[in-house]
C-alpha cells in the first residue's frame, strides 16, 4: 500500500495499454490531467496531477480528494459535483 | 450409409459473450473448420483474431438472421459448390453476430433446397456472459431466443461472479441443453449452485432498439480517447451493449473491446486495420458521439 495515498498497488488499467515507455505514461498522465481540468471546470472542480502520488480533485470551496484510477475518478468527481460527469 | 454432408456448427450468443475468444481457442487447439464470421456492424474486427481457420469468410454489415440472410445463404451455397468441385471442406463454423437469433438462421438453411442436401447441422453452441447474462435475459427477448435455440450453452467470465441464478434461469429456459463453462476457451468446472436456487421468472417484453454506429478516428491522441471512452462508459455503459474497434497508439494498433462498463485488456494487432470504433447499443446517436468526442479533443 502506498504511504502517501493509501491505495494498494493494482494491475494496470486498460487505458494504460498503448503506452510502453515511462515517458509515454508520464506524458499521458499530464495530458489527461489537462483534459480533465477543462472537462471538470463547468462542474466546479479542478484536477491536478503532480506526476508522483496521482490525481487530486478539488472543489472551489476547498474540498479535495485523491483518486485511484479512472473508474474511481468518475465516481468521486460525480460525488463532489453532485451530478454525473456526462461527456455527451 | 455414411453422411458425407458438410458439418455445420452455429456459434451464437449475445454481444460480447465470448464467441470469438472461444472459437479462437478451438482453432489454437487444432480445429480447422472453414469459419464464417457475421458482424452486424460494417467494420469487422473478429476476422483479425481468427487467422488459424481452414478458410475465412467475413459477412459484415448485416445480421445473418435477418438483413444479412441472403448473403449468408449465397456464401454457404458457394462453399457447397467448391466442395462439389473437389475442394477439401468437411466442416463449417458460423459465428453469428451478437444480434442474431440462431433459430432463424437454422430455419433459413433448412428451407433452402440446395443447402439442406449439402449441410448437416451438428450443433448450436450459445455463449453466455456470466457477468451480464442475467440482465440481458431479463431485458431482451433476443437473449432468451438465443438460449432457447441452443444445443449447448457455455458460460464465460465466471471468475468472481455468482452464477447460481443465471444457471438456474438457463436450465429453466432450455432444460435440454448441455451446460458447461470455459475460461478463455479452455473448459473449466461449472460453478456449483446451492440447492433450491430460483430461476429468473420476470422478463421484459419490450426489446430495446439496438443500433450500430461507427466512429472513424483520424489521428486521435490515445490519452484523450481513452479518457473520453472511460467517461462515456461510466455514465452510459448500460446503454452501450458493446464497443469494439481498433485504435492507433504509441505502442501499436490496439484492439478495444468493451461489454457495457467492462473493458477487456486491449491487445496489439497487426498494423493494417482502420482507426475506428463501433458502438452498439440503444439511445445514443452517431451525432451525439461525434460531437462529444470533437468537444473533448479540440
Amino acid at each position: 500500500m502506498c504511504n502517501a495515498c493509501g491505495f494498494p498497488a493494482r494491475p494496470g488499467h486498460w487505458t494504460d495499454a498503448g503506452l510502453t515507455t515511462p515517458h509515454d505514461r508520464l506524458r499521458a498522465r499530464f495530458s489527461r490531467a489537462a483534459l480533465l481540468q477543462r472537462l471538470l471546470k463547468p462542474y466546479g472542480l479542478t484536477a491536478h496531477d503532480d506526476g508522483l502520488t496521482g490525481l487530486r480533485l478539488s472543489t472551489l470551496s476547498g474540498a479535495s480528494v485523491m483518486v485511484d484510477g479512472l473508474d474511481d475518478l468518475w465516481t468521486k468527481a460525480a460525488t463532489l459535483a453532485g451530478r454525473p460527469i456526462d461527456v455527451l | 450409409m455414411t453422411d458425407t454432408r458438410i458439418a455445420l456448427t452455429i456459434l451464437g450468443g449475445y454481444l460480447g459473450s465470448g464467441k470469438t475468444t472461444w472459437l479462437r481457442h478451438q482453432l489454437h487447439t487444432g480445429a480447422r473448420p472453414h469459419v464464417i464470421v457475421n458482424e452486424a456492424a460494417e467494420m469487422p474486427v473478429d476476422d483479425l483474431l481468427l487467422q488459424g481457420a481452414g478458410g475465412l469468410t467475413v459477412l459484415a454489415g448485416g445480421c445473418a438472421c435477418c438483413t444479412g440472410q441472403p448473403a449468408l445463404i449465397r456464401t454457404l451455397r458457394q462453399l457447397c459448390d467448391q466442395r462439389s468441385a473437389g475442394a477439401q471442406l468437411s466442416e463449417i463454423t458460423l459465428e453469428t453476430s451478437g444480434l442474431a437469433d440462431p433459430g432463424a438462421i437454422v430455419s433459413a438453411i433448412q428451407s433452402d433446397p440446395i443447402l439442406t442436401h449439402h449441410l448437416r447441422l451438428t450443433r448450436i453452441i450459445v455463449m453466455v456472459d456470466s457477468i451480464h447474462g442475467l440482465a440481458q435475459l431479463a431485458s431482451d427477448p433476443l437473449g432468451r431466443a438465443q438460449i432457447s435455440a441452443a444445443d449447448q450453452l457455455i458460460l464465460t467470465k465466471t471468475d468472481g461472479t455468482d452464477t447460481a441464478q443465471l444457471q438456474a434461469t438457463l436450465r429453466h429456459l432450455n432444460p435440454a441443453a448441455l451446460l458447461s463453462a470455459t475460461a478463455f476457451g479452455s473448459p473449466i468446472a461449472l460453478p456449483a449452485i446451492p440447492a433450491g436456487t430460483s430461476p429468473l421468472t420476470e422478463f421484459g417484453t419490450e426489446a430495446p432498439q439496438i443500433t450500430a454506429t461507427k466512429l472513424t478516428l483520424p489521428d486521435i491522441d490515445w490519452a484523450a480517447l481513452s479518457l473520453w471512452l472511460s467517461a462515456l462508459l461510466h455514465v452510459h455503459g448500460d446503454k452501450l451493449v458493446r464497443v469494439k474497434g481498433t485504435v492507433q497508439t504509441p505502442a501499436g494498433r490496439l484492439l478495444i473491446q468493451a461489454v457495457r462498463r467492462t473493458v477487456q485488456p486491449p491487445e496489439i494487432l497487426p498494423d493494417h486495420a482502420e482507426n475506428a470504433l463501433v458502438f452498439i447499443g440503444h439511445g445514443i446517436s452517431h451525432t451525439q458521439l461525434t460531437a462529444s468526442l470533437a468537444r473533448f479533443t479540440h
